[in-house]
Formats: structure tokens, C-alpha cells, sequence
């Protein structure tokens, strides 16, 4: 049985076990109920950080402007699976309840925390997320989004590139890498534009982008400047300095239509970056994360109210975390995504492949398509095979340990009954 | 420039921390000394990571001295200050807080600062730049940003933050001073009283102005004098590229410049006196602390324990007075007791002797016994002698322990044995046989022969009768028989009298032990009792003078304590007042003339 499995049935058994309770049971009912619901994901972050910029971009129209925590059920798209998104109140609010927060990121199965530059970043926040006997068993729940690429670069057209950089020199340093699964940088205010931009605003861009260079440039050189003419001060308050300039360059350099130019500003601004990472590691494996969640819930309910009964259980759940094989892919897939951890490039993407980073189904991770027998061989032959790369001394100690968890997921997937 | 009235402030101060051994100070306040009596004027520039401070600089400067990035770049300060001719060096060596000294390696101006900040071994990058701006003294310090405490940056920053006379607090436009910046304002203003916000990047949020105002109210509100200049980096190099005069006024470049230029470079004497205050505050504030702690520590009274040992010694002392009293009447008792036992014991013992030696004389004969009796009437008033006088001397054994217990409960045995060593006299004395007169043969044969006279008579005369002669066997025998019975009766009759006088002889004998050693026995106890008393009333009163010496030693360290205490006090409420006095001296030079220029 798998970890969603296991949880159920714990849920089901801790269900029984405080039958006469009915705060407890309420709580257990709730938390089954969550699992069959489309994935929570919370988007936190300090004041100014932009998180209702963020939620807008991701629902794709503008949700969110409000200061009260909201959610916002947001349909399967092509591009991005069923979630409900909830905005929450900035975390170094002034005399913000402490506690209210924390109860958000317990009805949120995921987080994606936003910060300025990681340099000047408060983690505090990301530590009480992280600070539950459950939580710390793995921080797989977590992205950390540099929110405000767009200014990390000065506002340059290029601006998304530098953000990388730095996103890149982040997502190894031990401490932030202790706390989430990595780290996406995202220009909020040109994503959110490029997700809502309207017909009657493309139109403003193209005729922006037919001006001669040297009649645009000065324009361009402040935001000042630019607003001075009303229509494009209404302009730059929805696309940001950074939209405008990467919109009219984007005209200038052939793009011309309405849809073709919110593409490439999502592509651009780093929305589909982030959305890919959602992907990746939130939706894909929506039933880990519920299962967390549930795991969490049942942790609360074990120690609010313990006793004798649900003393099976606690062993139980204690099993269950210390073995969960999927927190374990979690992290290595982020590890392996980030680079903080390494194997020899041929190898790197079959691993990537087999804990599932292209698909958590068997076939999309044996990369075979074919009846049962076919896919058990072909587990039975990638198991042989990392298992070799785990012994092999010409691997490092950290190559060996990642083809280990490769190995557990071969093993699972040759042992699972109904392949 | 006029003698400066700041210098002598600063030399007493300089003086103030030798008076107050503090060689590390002296030295640290004589290296500012000498900077503040030079010309150059420091001006730090310093913020938060990715805030465009290296920027700024390059803006101010028109050229692109110092390497800027998105990412955390500057790793070590720059300072950019005036030259004849573009120049660089990068510092190495260990000592980072001085910002002159040797060390320096010549390198290229337009690269110094990359490498500088790429070489681990540098402390600083230098840049000698021929412009106008630096040309009055002006020196800008570019700083590592300023981030969790514990990073070296901003441990880099920080030292060297003593030696700037002005700082630009660096921050964008896309948000407003947070907490942590208003925080390094209130931090930096100790060192450096003059410092102003810098509001950078306005180029690229259309909302600069909205923030430049929230900055100023906040910083208003939180009582930190500090001008917010706004600026945009990028449009003053547009505009130095293009030689556009509006888009550089536009830059806001020329507000920083005008502040640079009228606001610091102008008033460079007051900027001095501000730092001085500032110093002097600080010196004096390190100073005062542990003179304040000491103070206060003195103030609460230390003699604590002294106190209460003295008390306690008082106490003991109270407890020994009526203990003494106590014990003495004990002792009487005690005595008094032992006397009555005493004497009923020997009265006793000395009885049961009279009556078995009277029991004795009811059947024996002194005559034949005496010497035997004697010799058992010897031993047993010898040993009732021993037997009392061993019982007096336990009993006054176990009343001296107990006396010994009550008078000094804590030294042991006060009492010295040669105490009890009572002296074994011979109470006894001789015992005279009594008179015995003996039953001679001649006297038994007188008695014989009158008792035997009477009855030969009586039967002679009544055989008479019948015929007989007067002398005849019958009569004879009849004398013979009464002769025997009158010496018979004789015998006993003397053995009567013979016991009666020995049993007088022993009752006197007897009476005589018992009032000699009677009144030898209390003589005794008199004795021990008297030493006994005599010695507790000494080690009483040893102890006592003991204690009370004590308490008097102790009320004197006290005593002396207190006035050392005192004095101590008055010295440190003087040298506190001295160093208010410097600090006041200090504050009055930042104040003077502020009225003009700098508050803004």
C-alpha cells in the first residue's frame, strides 16, 4: 500500500477510536473529506510582497485585492491541473495573530511563500511552517517565490534572467534549501497582466511599439515619463514599468496578437516557470500532500487527546512518516531539479523519470507503455540496474545515496499488485 | 578654519578614558582624532543587499567605479575620494576598521572594486577619482550590505562605520523603510548623527512620491531626523550619456549633490562637532556603564552577610547570659541533690553493717571473735567509704557533662579530669577491742566453790535428817552439781556482758566512720563543687569574651566596609559627574548652530 492508502486507513482506523469524541470526529471527517477535494495551496509572504498580484496571475483574473484571507477555486486548465488558491494576510503584519497563520497553513496543503530578495528575507515564517512533527519529517510542501523579479534586475528587460541567477545560487544555500523545495523567481504585476491583458491594452502596446526608438526610449526611461499621458499611466499601473517594456519589445521583435504576447509574458514574467514547479511538485502529487495534511491532522488530534486507544495509532504513524518513501522522492526530485543534489547526466533524467518527475504513473515513469508483465519487467530491470549505480564505487557517497531512492522507487513499483 | 572648540572637548575626553584605564579607548579615540582634524569628510554609504548603493556612487561620480549586480556584489567597502588622475589600489592586510594604511596594491580604477570584492585577503578597494564633487575632501564609502547580524558583510560594514563623518542610508522606491532599516538608521545615528535616506530606483514604480512621503512621516515619527532625497541612478547615467540637463535635475541627482555639496561640505565644522558629540556620547556612555553598575551595586549594600553574622553573634552573646544563669542554678540543684543521696546512702550502708554486727554479737564471743570481726567490720566500712565516694565522684561526672553541655554546648569537654581525683583518706581509724574480762581458773573456781557451798549445805543438812553426816557422797555431789551450775551461769552471764560492750565498741566505732567520713564526703563535694563552679563560670565567660570579640571585629570590618563604601561612592558619583559634564560639553557642541543647515 502507498502512503495516501495508509493514511486513509489510519484516518478510517483513528475515526473509530474517538468515535464518542465530536470535536475530534468532526476534525478526522474534515480532513477525509479533504482528500478527495482539489489541492489547497496557500500564498504567503511579508507586506508589498505581492501575493494578491500572485494569486490574480495564477487564477487569471483579478481575484484578489482585499486584505481578508480568501480562497479562490481555480478550474483545471491545460496548462495547470484543478487548485484552490487561498490569500492570506501578509506574515509581518502588525499585531497579525500569530496563531492565525499557523491555522492557515494547516488548512493549506501547500505553500508558496513570496520574498523580495532572499538576502533581506525573514525565514522566520517558513520555520513555523516547517516546525511540526510531521513537517519536519520532510519540507516538501513549500516553494519560495522571489516574488518581485522583475525589480531584483532593475527593471530591465533581462530582469527575469539575473532574478535566475540569483534563484539559482539560493536554492543550494543549506538553510533555505532546508525549508522549501525551490525556489522560482516570478515577475508578479507582468504575469498578472499577461494573464488578464485585454484587447483594447494590446491594442495601446502595439501603437506604443510602432513609435520610432528614439521617440520611446526617453518614455521609457521612467516611470515617471511614461505615466505623464493618462492612458498609459493606466497602462503602467497594471503591466509595471517591467511589463511595458518587455511588452513593447516583444511587439517590436514580431509578436502580433493579443494571445501570442500574453504567452510570451507568461513565458517571460516566469509564470510558467512557476506553474511547472506547481506542477512538478504540488499536483502532481496532490494525494502525498493531502496525505501530509491528514498525517498533521491526525498528529494534532493524537496529542490534543490522547489515550489508550489510539496508542496503536501513534506507533502507527510513527512508522508511517519514518518510512514514507514518497516524502523521500519529493525531496530527491527537487534535489536533482535544483542541483543540490548531482548525478552523471545520462543518469540524471532516468532518475528524474523514475521517482516520478515526468508523471507519477507507472508507465510514464518505467517510460514503457504495455500490459502488466511488460511494465513488471521493466521495473524488475531498472531495479537491477540502480541497484548496480548504488554499489558503484565510482559514483560519490551522494550519487549513491540518490540511486538509493531510486532504488526504493523501482522496488516499489515491482512489488505494487496491480501494476 | 577657526581653532575648533570640539578638539579640546575631545582631548579631555581622550584624557578621561586614560583616567579610567582604558588604553583601548585612548587609542581608538586618538586614530578618530586624528581623521576629524584632517580634511577629508566621509560619507558611508551603506543598506540593505540589491538597493542600488554601488549604483549611487557610480551616479554621483559619473562613471562606473564600482561594480554593480543583482546579487549580493559588493563583498568589500570602496571608497572613492579625490586624485589628480584615475587611480585604484585594493588594501590587504588585517587591520579592516582603518580605513588609511598600507598595504595597497595598484590596480586598474575601472576593475579594482570586482576584484577587490572577488579577493578574499582585501579589506578595502581605494579609487582616486579627479572630480569636482571630491575635490573639497569629499570621500564616499561603499559598503557591503547590511544583513542577518551575523554575516560577515555586514560585520564589514558595521567596522567601519565609526570613521564616517556622514552616512546615505540606501533604499528602493518599490517599498517603504521597513523595520529592520528604520532599526539601522536608530543604529547608525549613534555613531554618525548626520544620515540621510536615499530613496533609489524611482525610475521604475510610478508610486516614488507616495513612498518618499510615508518615508518621511515614518521617520519623523519615530524621532529620526533624517532628509529623504529621492534618485534615480539609471536616469542620471541616461542623462550623462545624452548630457540631457533636465533628465539629470530629473534624476534627483542634483538634490543629492546640493546635499552633498552645501549641506555636508558646507557646514563641515558642524558635521565635526556632531561626530565628536556623537563619540563623546558613546565613550562616555561605555565609560559610566560599569561606574553606574558599580554604584549601584554599592548602593544595594553588600554587608549582608556581615550583618547578619554580627547580629548572630549578638544573639549568641543574649543566649549565653541567661544560659549562665541557667546552669548555675542547675549546679546547685544538683549538688544539693547529691548531698541528700549521698547521705542516705552512707546512712543506709552504715546501718545494715550495725545490724549484722549486732546479729554477729548475739552468738559470738568477743572475747574469742573480736580480731575476725574486726577485720570484717574493717572491710566493710572500707568499701561502703569506696563505694560512696566512687558514687559521689560518677554522679559528679555526669553533672559536670551535663553542666558542660549547658555552658558550652559546642567545645567539647570543658571540664579537666584532675577535677575528680578526690583523695581516698583512711576513715576508718583504729578500733578498740573492748574491755573482755577473762573467766580466769581461779575465778571459776571461786565461783564453783561458792555455788558448790550452797548446795552441799542445803543436801548435807537436809541428809542430816535422815542421818547421814553432813558431809556425805550425797551432798557432795550436790555441791559438786551446783558449783558446776554457778560457774555454768557465771560463764554465760559474763559472755553476755562481753557482747554488750563490743557491740557498743562497734556502734561507737561505727558513729565515728559515719561523722568522719560524713563530713569528709561533703567536704568533697564542696570542694568539686566550688572548682566545678569556677571552672564553668570561666569557660562561660571565655566564651562569652570570645563572641563578643567576634562581634566587635566584625562591626568593625563593617564599619570600615561602610566608609570604604562611602567613599567609593563619592568618588564614582564624582567621576559620573565628570564624565556628564563631558557629555554635556559634547551635546552642547552638536547643538550650537544647529539652528542652521543640516536638519533639514
Amino acid at each position: 500500500m502507498n502512503l495516501p492508502e495508509l493514511t486513509w486507513s489510519l484516518l478510517s482506523r483513528a475515526l473509530d477510536a474517538y468515535a464518542d469524541s465530536p470535536r475530534a470526529t468532526n476534525w478526522l471527517r474534515g480532513h477525509l473529506a479533504r482528500f478527495t477535494e482539489p489541492l489547497r495551496l496557500a500564498v504567503t509572504g511579508p507586506h508589498g510582497s505581492g501575493r494578491s498580484t500572485l494569486v490574480n496571475a495564477l487564477a487569471g483574473e483579478v481575484v484578489a485585492n482585499g486584505p481578508e484571507p480568501t480562497r479562490h477555486h481555480v478550474p483545471a486548465s491545460r496548462s495547470q491541473p484543478e487548485l484552490t488558491l487561498i490569500d492570506t494576510p501578509p506574515v509581518d503584519a502588525e499585531g497579525a495573530d500569530p496563531g492565525s497563520l499557523e491555522r492557515i497553513c494547516l488548512e493549506a496543503d501547500a505553500v508558496l511563500h513570496l520574498m523580495g530578495h532572499p538576502h533581506n528575507a525573514d525565514l522566520s515564517f517558513l520555520r513555523t511552517v516547517q516546525d511540526h512533527p510531521v513537517a519536519r519529517a520532510a519540507p516538501v510542501n513549500a516553494l519560495v517565490v522571489l516574488s518581485r523579479a522583475d525589480e531584483l534586475g532593475g527593471g530591465r528587460v533581462d530582469a527575469l534572467i539575473s532574478a535566475r541567477q540569483v534563484a539559482r545560487r539560493y536554492r543550494r544555500e543549506t538553510e533555505l534549501a532546508g525549508l522549501c523545495q525551490d525556489i522560482v523567481p516570478v515577475a508578479g504585476l507582468a504575469a498578472q497582466a499577461g494573464r488578464t491583458i485585454t484587447e483594447a491594452e494590446f491594442e495601446t502596446i502595439a501603437a506604443l511599439a510602432a513609435v520610432p526608438k528614439a521617440e520611446l526610449e526617453p518614455l521609457l526611461l521612467s516611470a515617471d515619463r511614461f505615466a505623464a499621458d493618462e492612458a498609459r499611466a493606466a497602462l503602467l499601473s497594471r503591466f509595471g514599468l517591467f511589463g511595458v517594456r518587455l511588452a513593447t519589445t516583444l511587439v517590436r521583435g514580431g509578436v502580433d496578437s493579443q494571445a501570442a504576447l500574453a504567452a510570451q509574458l507568461l513565458q517571460r514574467a516566469g509564470l510558467s516557470e512557476l506553474r511547472d514547479a506547481i506542477t512538478r511538485y504540488f499536483t502532481d502529487r496532490a494525494r502525498v500532500l493531502k496525505a501530509r495534511s491528514a498525517l498533521i491532522g491526525l498528529e494534532v488530534v493524537l496529542r490534543m487527546e490522547p489515550r489508550p486507544a489510539a496508542a496503536p495509532l501513534v506507533t502507527e504513524l510513527e512508522r508511517l512518516l519514518a518510512g514514507a518513501h514518497e516524502f523521500a522522492e519529493l525531496r530527491m526530485l527537487a534535489a536533482l531539479n535544483t542541483g543540490r543534489a548531482r548525478l552523471p547526466d545520462g543518469l540524471k533524467d532516468e532518475a528524474l523519470r523514475l521517482i516520478g518527475g515526468y508523471g507519477d504513473d507507472p508507465p510514464s515513469r518505467l517510460g514503457v507503455a504495455g500490459p502488466e508483465p511488460q511494465l513488471r519487467q521493466a521495473a524488475l530491470g531498472a531495479l537491477r540496474l540502480w541497484q548496480e549505480y548504488a554499489e558503484n564505487p565510482v559514483l560519490g557517497a551522494a550519487e549513491r545515496r540518490a540511486a538509493l531512492t531510486v532504488v526504493r522507487s523501482c522496488e516499489a513499483m515491482a512489488m505494487a499488485p496491480g501494476l | 578654519m577657526m581653532a575648533s572648540p570640539w578638539l579640546g572637548v575631545l582631548d579631555d575626553t581622550i584624557q578621561a578614558c586614560g583616567a579610567h584605564a582604558r588604553p583601548d579607548l585612548v587609542e581608538r579615540l586618538r586614530a578618530r582624532r586624528a581623521e576629524l582634524a584632517g580634511p577629508k569628510v566621509r560619507v558611508l554609504v551603506l543598506g540593505e543587499s540589491g538597493q542600488g548603493k554601488s549604483q549611487l556612487i557610480n551616479g554621483l561620480v559619473n562613471a562606473p567605479v564600482c561594480a554593480v549586480g543583482d546579487d549580493v556584489t559588493t563583498s568589500v567597502p570602496a571608497i572613492v575620494q579625490h586624485a589628480e588622475a584615475p587611480a585604484g589600489a585594493i588594501v590587504t592586510g588585517d587591520d579592516a576598521r582603518n580605513l588609511e594604511g598600507p598595504g595597497r596594491v595598484p590596480t586598474p580604477v575601472e576593475s579594482v572594486t570586482a576584484r577587490a570584492n572577488r579577493d578574499t585577503g582585501a579589506v578595502r578597494a581605494e579609487i582616486g577619482l579627479p572630480r569636482k564633487l571630491l575635490e573639497t575632501g569629499l570621500a564616499l564609502v561603499d559598503s557591503p550590505p547590511i544583513g542577518s547580524p551575523a554575516s560577515q558583510h555586514t560585520h564589514r560594514t558595521l567596522a567601519v562605520l565609526p570613521q564616517a563623518d556622514a552616512a546615505l542610508l540606501v533604499s528602493d522606491a518599490t517599498k517603504e523603510l521597513t523595520t529592520s532599516e528604520l532599526d539601522l538608521i536608530g543604529r547608525v545615528q549613534r555613531f554618525c548623527p548626520t544620515v540621510a535616506v536615499v530613496l533609489t530606483k524611482t525610475d521604475l514604480v510610478p508610486g516614488w512620491r507616495r513612498v518618499a512621503e510615508r518615508n518621511r512621516a515614518r521617520l519623523q515619527q519615530d524621532g529620526l531626523p533624517a532628509t529623504v532625497i529621492p534618485v534615480s541612478a539609471s536616469l542620471r547615467l541616461a542623462a550623462a550619456r545624452s548630457g540631457d540637463k533636465a533628465l539629470n535635475e530629473e534624476s534627483g541627482y542634483g538634490a543629492l549633490v546640493r546635499y552633498l555639496h552645501q549641506d555636508l561640505m558646507g557646514h563641515v565644522d558642524l558635521l565635526r562637532r556632531r561626530s565628536v558629540a556623537a563619540l563623546i556620547h558613546m565613550t562616555v556612555e561605555q565609560l559610566g556603564a560599569p561606574l553606574r553598575e558599580r554604584l549601584a551595586e554599592l548602593r544595594e549594600g553588600g554587608t549582608d552577610e556581615l550583618t547578619a553574622r554580627w547580629r548572630a553573634a549578638g544573639h549568641r552573646l543574649e543566649e549565653l547570659q541567661r544560659e549562665s544563669a541557667r546552669w548555675q542554678t542547675v549546679l546547685s540543684d544538683e549538688v544539693a541533690d547529691l548531698i541528700a543521696d549521698l547521705d542516705f546512702d552512707l546512712r543506709e550502708r552504715t546501718r545494715r553493717i550495725l545490724r549484722e554486727a549486732e546479729e554477729y554479737f548475739e552468738v559470738a564471743d568477743p572475747a574469742k571473735d573480736w580480731p575476725e570481726f574486726e577485720g570484717w567490720l574493717r572491710e566493710n566500712l572500707r568499701s561502703v567509704a569506696e563505694t560512696n565516694s566512687d558514687w559521689l565522684l560518677d554522679r559528679f561526672e555526669w553533672i559536670a557533662r551535663k553542666i558542660a553541655r549547658q555552658v558550652a554546648p559546642r567545645s567539647g569537654d570543658v571540664l579537666p579530669e584532675a577535677l575528680l581525683d578526690a583523695e581516698s583518706r583512711d576513715h576508718i581509724g583504729d578500733l578498740r577491742m573492748p574491755n573482755v574480762e577473762r573467766f580466769s581458773l581461779g575465778q571459776k573456781l571461786f565461783v564453783g566453790m561458792r555455788g558448790s557451798y550452797s548446795g552441799l549445805l542445803m543436801f548435807g543438812l537436809a541428809t542430816t535428817l535422815a542421818g547421814m553426816p553432813l558431809i556425805n557422797p550425797i551432798s557432795i555431789g550436790a555441791g559438786a552439781a551446783f558449783g558446776a551450775k554457778s560457774v555454768f551461769e557465771e560463764r554465760g552471764a559474763r559472755l553476755k556482758r562481753r557482747q554488750a560492750a563490743a557491740k557498743t565498741a562497734a556502734h561507737r566505732h561505727v558513729d565515728d566512720f559515719f561523722l568522719t567520713y560524713g563530713k569528709q564526703s561533703k567536704d568533697t563535694v564542696r570542694l568539686i563543687h566550688r572548682e566545678l563552679r569556677d571552672r564553668c563560670t570561666a569557660v562561660a565567660h571565655e566564651l562569652r569574651a570570645e563572641i563578643a570579640d567576634t562581634a566587635k571585629r566584625i562591626k568593625q570590618v563593617i564599619d570600615a566596609e561602610t566608609a570604604e563604601r562611602g567613599a567609593s561612592a563619592r568618588e564614582l558619583t564624582r567621576a559620573i559627574e565628570q564624565l556628564n559634564l563631558l557629555y554635556r560639553r559634547g551635546h552642547a557642541l552638536a547643538t550650537t548652530q544647529a539652528a542652521r543647515g543640516l536638519t533639514a
